[in-house]
């Protein structure tokens, strides 16, 4: 029986991470987050014995750390869990150093046996998998989603407020990215673009194959990171969005190790490249050797046929 | 004003040139090592504001991949190629104790070595190594020395005069603009420069400049029990590997649609 000290960087992802809490059986847990009084309550999952709201909307990482250092201090947790992202990682580091602690970034799986911790993580550019064992007291991060299933609803845990803290970092300015309405990491079909495609216009035949299966465009690095035809929010690769669809049709995709690491979790992957040795046939279900520019329009009309639109 | 700048380099197993054993585990001994792909980066990021600023850029690194007797040299290597890139000398750290590596023991090991060099205006790393994407260093070093931390930065200025660092942070959804007063601890995104090729001239006169090795016991740090790396091992890829075959573009796009129906995956 452990007690439990989670943090985010904003409410909303205290869902998950009160689902790992529940998953790992704690007799006690405790969360830190910013966020307003509304936002905080509607995520005061019950087992939490008690939620930090911080009053302020974000934190520097350093702030975050120092918070945590009090709540440590005060309650002595088995293990520290907070999310898989960028702030996330950066404060954990810094209270791993100075509690001595293990730090695991972006643990997959996380298990519990008799004194000590379990943990599965991505090595190597998403090649392989880790399996690590520590003793406790220790400290993992973990992407909030993937146990979101495991979040019991209700709410009422009791809230205590506290000021944010000075920091030696001072934010000077901040400005959300461009981002659209498009959710991949949810999206149960989705339609990747590759180099394959030469200009930007042509992606509008994938995108109506997207529409035709009811599903999302997203694409490979170079489509994002060097041509800049898709915004980052689309990007599906293992520093980008991680996608488990029940279906990925990749066009124009070679297939590196960074993108196919994202697109594990699809239940169906299908591939078509004019390349046949292109290596993401190695990581399809089925495969079509053919140029897209010739395939695609015909798959959209014979798909048209076949769904009656 | 000049700066005296230290970059945290790591000979990181290189992800491209992965040799396995027999049960699809990684053979980390046998996996050659490489500059970890964003400490090129920061090597990049110091070696510019030395040409701007003036001052000197020390690397500073621990060997995490055994066995130490052999892995030296290739550590050795990635050092060098630090040096050809405008780093004017290298410190490194060679114990036994610190393979396979771990960022507690790791880390604490660089701040020590950083402390008995001293005195250093900014200390820079990459994000993440290439093999083990902790991203711990940069923070847990930090941490240890006291000193202000920022993360994920995609570019870096310096006001020597006001003795203060300026970042723009890359984070998921937005853009951070920070400042910390110097001495501070900066680590750089892939995105933040583009790393320079060192000419011949350059990678020769590297051979020159002076490396100087530590042990852990040289710098007055205990071994501390590590967390165990049960195993690594290759993600396999099990997938159907059906390749439609078909005497027309029509009849591929048919088998295709229909496989997709038998899998229950088109929209009803």
């Amino acid at each position: 029986m452990v007690r439990v000290l989670v943090y985010t960087a904003g409410p909303a992802q205290l869902r998950g991470l009160a689902g790992l809490v529940a998953a790992l059986g704690a007799s006690e847990a405790f969360a830190l987050t910013p966020g307003r009084e509304d936002e905080v309550a509607q995520h005061a999952y019950g087992v939490f014995n008690r939620v930090y709201r911080v009053d302020a909307e974000r934190l520097t990482p350093g702030q975050l750390a120092e918070l945590l250092e009090g709540l440590y201090a005060e309650h002595q947790p088995d293990l520290v869990v907070g999310p898989a992202v960028k702030d996330g990682v950066d404060a954990g580091s810094r209270l791993a150093a100075r509690q001595s602690l293990p730090m695991f970034t972006e643990a997959v799986s996380v298990e519990l046996f008799d004194g000590g911790l379990r943990v599965r993580r991505q090595v190597l550019g998403g090649r392989a998998m880790a399996v690590l064992e520590s003793g406790l007291p220790a400290l993992v991060t973990v992407k909030p989603q993937l146990w979101e299933e495991k979040a019991p609803s209700e709410t009422g845990a009791e809230i205590s407020t506290v000021k944010p803290p000075a920091a030696l970092v001072e934010e000077e300015s901040w400005e959300p990215k461009k981002r659209e309405a498009v959710d991949l990491e949810s999206a149960e079909v989705v339609v990747g673009v590759g180099r394959g495609f030469r200009r930007k216009e042509d992606l509008a035949m994938a995108e109506e194959l997207a529409r035709l299966l009811g599903g999302v465009v997203g694409a490979s690095r170079p489509i994002v990171a060097d041509y800049g035809w898709l915004s980052e929010d689309r990007w599906i690769g293992i520093s980008g969005k991680k996608i488990r669809p029940k279906l990925y049709i990749a066009i124009g995709i070679s297939g590196t190790p960074q993108h196919m690491a994202a697109t594990m979790d699809s239940k169906v992957i299908v591939a078509i490249n004019k390349d046949k040795n292109a290596p993401i046939f190695q990581y399809a279900d089925y495969g079509v050797v053919a140029d897209l520019y010739k395939f695609l329009p015909v798959l959209i009309e014979k798909l048209k046929e076949k769904l009656g639109k | 004003m000049p700066l005296n700048i230290a970059v945290l380099v790591k000979a990181s197993l290189d992800p491209n040139m992965i040799r396995t054993g027999s049960d699809g585990g990684v053979d980390a001994a046998a996996t050659p090592l490489a500059i970890s792909e964003y400490d090129k980066n920061a090597v990049e990021a110091a070696v510019q504001l030395k040409e701007k600023h003036g001052g000197r850029v020390v690397a500073v690194s621990a060997l995490t991949w055994g066995p130490s007797a052999r892995k030296r040299k290739e550590l050795e290597q990635v050092i060098r190629e630090a040096l050809a890139m405008g780093v004017d000398e290298a410190h490194i750290i060679i114990d036994d104790a610190l393979i396979p590596g771990d960022p507690l023991l790791t880390a604490r090991a660089v701040t020590a070595l950083l402390q008995k060099l001293g005195g250093f205006d900014l200390i820079i790393t990459g994000e993440a190594s290439m093999d083990m994407i902790s991203g711990q260093i940069g923070g847990r070093v930090a941490a240890l020395m006291g000193l202000p931390f920022i993360s994920y930065a995609r570019s870096l200025e310096v006001d020597a005069g006001a003795g203060v660092v300026r970042a723009v942070r890359d984070l998921e959804e937005s853009l951070q603009t920070v400042k910390a007063k110097m001495p501070a601890v900066v680590s750089v995104t892939g995105e933040a420069n583009k790393p320079r090729i060192p000419t011949l001239l350059q990678i020769r006169r590297a051979m020159r400049k002076p490396v100087k090795t530590y042990s852990l016991s040289d710098l007055e740090v205990d071994s501390v029990a590590k967390p165990r790396l049960v195993e690594m091992k290759l993600i396999q890829v099990k997938r159907k590997n059906v390749i439609i075959e078909a005497e027309t573009l029509e009849q591929a796009a048919e088998k295709l649609i229909e496989y997709l129906e038998q899998e229950g995956v088109l929209p009803k």
